[in-house]
């Protein structure tokens, strides 16, 4: 019994203690839903933000879950009308999550940055559900420096920019630039739409790994 | 000094040194898959980053693997051998899947180390509960979606209901065997403290009572009031579930089954997002019954994962049991004090799961 003392017995009780605890801190193992997203950013004249404008396309599989049981006239086919309940417990739901945007204004996050949305839709083309939304600013934001990220933090939900068209800036100043930083981007490399931009900068403070970043600057 | 012993006492080290290895593996699947929520495992169209490493690559297979199901799902309707290929990923899935976090290997691990169950029974407990939590999900669909003809959130909603009474039943599950661990731990310190750690010499292998052996604890009660535990211990559960060697009237026959039920419920009820989302999709393609056979494959890879660190729990938990059983009186205390643990981390991850902290299914919307 030289080694089966005490101490000893007590160390693996607790490492099984530990390992059957630390196992409780569980979160989803992949995501369920892939989003696929278009973003606008909207100025004022006055060259503030006044909110971003979504357009979330979702995968094959999630797009025919959602879609399940809505009455239509036309097989296949779905009308925005017809389609209006389900895009309002969308958004309904997404409140819950604070619609996975997230601002930042100069560095600094802001909780409730955003109003509830306006103008919002489903639309369905070639077998692709697409939720249209546009988030106002509770306040619209004239800064140097802000920052929307999107992302779900328990990533259920993957989010992804659109390959081609993933951010545009409406009426923005024209000094005014944005940046984007995909979360597939390993780092420190950026995905660079503006050489004007440091890539430390785009790093200072950053959160989550994983979330998708709209990086606008004026100056 | 530690290996100057007898060969049978470097055989015993070594194995605890692997169990533990092995029960914080398991832990380090889950604690990695929660960090890799923030960072790995994104998409299947690049290489899984670094700090991922084996699970990292795990959690991008799954993603990779979950995409191709509505492809494949497609193809089937009219290529034939796409449903052995789909069924093969279904398979493949259900393996990867078991690996990362839910489906119930904690609460399941936990529930045989406080039981200390045979490594049986943890396999059959492993393999009930995928089923059941196939059929959960084939049943939710069946009724809500084929038969009734739902929207995906009447779905969601009857999802979560089912979710909130296998989460109700976790805690239940959890504070019987608290109730049942408890007293046999008071009872086990009281011994302990009366006795004042007589000096035994011999050592029984009594490690391994089973929750079959409620009986046993109850026979307890009126022998050990002021006595010591082991030595006649022993004596009075001679039979009464002993974790080496499956005895075959703890694994069938009254009670045997019926004892598992709670626990396999408890865990099983909660259909899987995935599988009910691959349902549906199924379903919209006219190929419900493909989904449903797709569904239970993957239980079935499911349930080789959960049964594997299941057994390793089973392991963990007897190597534990025989060095506590090595030292008397205090052994017999932190043995019982084992039991309590894992008892409570049962009702402590039903409660975790019921207060939504690990919510780990969510549909937004819809």
């Amino acid at each position: 019994m030289r080694y089966a003392d005490a101490s000893f017995a007590s160390r693996i009780l607790l490492a099984l203690a530990v390992a059957l605890f630390a196992s409780a801190g569980s979160a989803h193992a992949h995501p369920h839903v892939w989003v696929t997203m278009k973003s606008e950013v909207i100025y004022a004249q006055d060259g503030s933000v006044t909110g971003i404008r979504h357009a979330w396309s979702f995968d094959d599989m999630f797009s025919t879950y959602a879609l399940q049981g809505i009455e239509h006239k036309k097989n296949g086919v779905y009308t925005r009308e017809e389609l209006a309940p389900l895009a309002e417990t969308n958004v309904t739901s997404l409140k819950e999550y604070d619609y996975f945007n997230y601002a930042r204004i100069e560095g600094k996050k802001r909780k409730d940055a955003f109003n509830d949305p306006v103008d919002y839709w489903l639309d369905y083309t070639d077998a692709v559900l697409t939720l249209h939304f546009t988030l106002p600013l509770k306040a619209p934001v004239r800064t140097r420096d802000l920052e929307i990220d999107v992302y779900d933090p328990e990533y259920f939900i993957d989010f992804e920019f659109d390959e081609k068209d993933p951010v545009k800036l409406v009426s923005a100043p024209a000094q005014c630039t944005v940046d984007l930083v995909r979360p597939t981007d390993a780092v420190p490399s950026v995905q660079r739409l503006n050489k004007s931009f440091q890539v430390s900068e785009a790093f200072a403070g950053m959160g989550s790994h994983f979330a998708n970043k709209i990086l606008m600057r004026c100056p | 000094m530690l290996f100057n012993s007898n060969r049978n006492d470097a055989v015993i080290f070594i194995i605890a040194v692997l169990a533990v290895a092995a029960c914080v593996l398991c832990a380090g699947i889950d604690v990695t898959c929660a960090q890799g929520a923030f960072g790995v495992g994104r998409a299947p169209h690049f290489a899984p980053p670094d700090e991922g490493g084996l699970l990292g690559w795990v959690l991008t297979k799954q993603a990779a693997y979950y995409r191709d199901f509505s492809g494949m799902i497609r193809a089937s309707k009219t290529n034939g051998t796409a449903v052995y290929a789909l069924l093969g990923l279904s398979f493949t899935y259900g393996i990867f899947h078991a690996a990362g976090p839910g489906h119930g290997k904690a609460v399941i691990s936990s529930y045989l180390i406080a039981n200390g169950e045979t490594w049986r029974r943890g396999i059959a407990l492993s393999f009930a509960s995928a089923l059941i939590q196939a059929l959960a999900a084939v049943v939710i669909v069946g009724i809500f979606a084929a038969i009734l003809g739902g929207t995906a959130a009447t779905m969601t909603q009857a999802a979560r209901a089912v979710e909130i009474a296998s989460y109700c039943l976790i805690v239940a599950v959890g504070l019987r065997l608290c109730w049942m661990k408890g007293r046999g731990f008071l009872m086990e310190l009281h011994g302990y403290n009366s006795a004042k750690l007589p000096d035994y010499t011999s050592h029984h292998d009594h490690f391994g009572h089973a929750d079959g052996a409620v009986a046993c604890a109850r026979d307890h009660d009126h022998h050990h009031d002021h006595h010591p535990i082991h030595a006649h211990e022993h004596a009075v559960c001679s039979g009464c579930g002993h974790a080496h060697g499956p005895q075959p009237q703890l694994l069938s026959g009254p009670g045997g089954w019926r004892r598992g039920v709670g626990a396999i419920l408890a865990v099983g009820l909660r259909p899987c997002s995935g599988a009910i989302l691959l349902l549906v999709f199924a379903l919209a393609q006219g190929l419900f019954w493909l989904g449903v056979v797709s569904t239970f494959v993957m239980g079935i890879g499911t349930a080789l994962t959960v049964a594997a660190i299941a057994t390793f729990a089973v392991a963990a938990g007897s190597v534990a049991r025989r060095l506590a059983g090595l030292r008397s009186g205090i052994g017999g205390v932190a043995l019982r004090g084992l039991e309590l643990g894992a008892s409570l981390v049962v009702v402590l991850f039903g409660l975790l799961l019921l207060m939504g902290y690990m919510a780990t299914e969510r549909l937004f919307g819809a």
